[in-house]
């Protein structure tokens, strides 16, 4: 009986990951893209993966869909007819995704036995490091080395898309998001909902340690919060060569390295914290990094510079 | 009680899932982002209905972000309408 509702949210996913597939027009697609991720959301919740449920409400759902809505926006149109590749390729990525989603089923339906797990150990070990949050333990203590990583790919992704400014502009401001008519609900919307957003931003970071939440979730909160003001016409985007800003996108990395840095003296070595003083660091390390990602997200959505310096 | 819960879940699951009629039919971009929007919604609501039931509180908190964000991806599609020009002389397609 409880099987059932589970069975719907299966079908719907589905129904919604082949429509957005099989769709030829862009925007449609990115629409049932963020269709896909709530759902995908509510999957995670049923699967209990709180953590997993929230980071893809806020990137699933927000941040990567106004992402792709912009780069629609900037691409070149093209009719739809015109853009079908061939019938190889059609058949070889089918081939190539069957073979990746059957993969992925095997290894779902016949797990190894007994489980390779790291869980209980992982759980044993969390009270020396005074955290409740077993995904934060994971991804700050116990693989920090991966999570510095990844924070320095945003920054790379950063540098990257700054690297498509044209050589007249470079170090001025990206194009303007504003809407296309000015709206004075919009402008209303984005008075009232970021003083709410960023304190729900806030909530998630600092709650990262003990629950459910983190740096990504609550970085891609306070990013969409900012691009909602500057959609709304309210601000700007700032000048890339600004130095606040880009001491800001570097801001997370670098007090995340300086406490691993620190580690060879007041630990054991690289990345590795005093049980006394684990969870300060760990709290200050995710406040800065919330800060970065933010700033990261919201600059990485404003695109390349597309106007020359004041 | 907690069977109820689960079923109004199931209900609204359902319920919001015929939206995915209007994203597949359209026929305007507008028409398929109100199903996303319904289904932010009642995602919401069926967060709410789960964490109530299972008693896991911290599913509250995915409610609280699919209704802040499910605003925002509405105005998302607002940008590039198409056929306009900016008013810093970008054109946008």
């Amino acid at each position: 009986m409880t099987l059932l509702p589970d069975l719907a949210l299966v079908l719907l996913i589905l129904t919604a990951a082949v429509w957005t597939v099989a769709v030829r027009d862009r925007r449609d697609a990115v629409i049932g893209f963020i269709v896909v991720g709530l759902l995908l959301s509510l999957a995670w919740v049923r699967l209990n993966a709180v953590d997993v449920a929230l980071t893809e409400a806020a990137i699933g759902g927000g941040a990567t869909g106004l992402l792709l809505l912009r780069a629609c926006a900037r691409l070149v149109p093209r009719p739809a007819e015109s853009v079908l590749p061939h019938p190889a390729m059609w058949i070889l990525t089918g081939l190539l995704c069957s073979v990746i989603a059957a993969g992925l089923a095997a290894i779902v339906v016949m797990p190894v036995e007994p489980p390779a797990t790291l869980a209980p150990e992982a759980a044993a070990n969390m009270g020396e490091l005074g955290l409740g949050n077993p995904v934060t333990v994971v991804l700050l203590a116990y693989r920090a080395l991966d999570t510095l990583l990844e924070k320095v790919v945003l920054v790379l992704a950063l540098i990257g898309v700054w690297t498509l400014t044209p050589e007249q502009f470079w170090g001025g401001a990206p194009a303007s998001l504003r809407a296309q008519q000015s709206s004075g609900a919009l402008r209303l919307l984005a008075q009232v909902l970021p003083p709410v957003g960023v304190v729900i931003g806030v909530y998630l970071v600092w709650n990262g340690a003990d629950h459910p939440g983190g740096t990504f979730q609550g970085g891609t909160v306070l990013a969409a919060m900012w691009l909602l003001v500057m959609m709304a016409d309210l601000r700007e985007p700032p000048e890339i060569r600004l130095h606040t800003l880009r001491l800001l996108v570097i801001l997370g990395p670098v007090v995340f390295l300086v406490a691993g840095f620190a580690g060879f003296w007041i630990a054991n070595g690289f990345l590795s914290y005093p049980p006394a003083f684990a969870k300060p660091i760990i709290v200050i390390v995710e406040a800065a990094l919330a800060l970065s990602i933010a700033v990261i997200l919201g600059m990485l959505v404003a695109g390349p510079a597309a106007r020359a310096p004041r | 009680m907690i069977d109820f819960l689960y079923g109004a879940a199931a209900l609204l699951l359902l319920l919001t899932g015929l939206g995915l009629a209007r994203m597949m039919w359209g026929p305007a971009p507008a028409d398929r982002m109100m199903a996303a929007q319904l289904l932010g919604t009642g995602g919401g609501a069926i967060a709410l209905l789960i964490a109530t039931a299972s008693g896991i509180t911290a599913i509250i908190d995915i409610a609280l972000v699919l209704a802040l964000l499910a605003a925002f991806a509405a105005v998302a599609l607002t940008l590039g309408e198409p056929g306009t020009k900016q008013p810093d002389g970008q054109a946008n397609p």
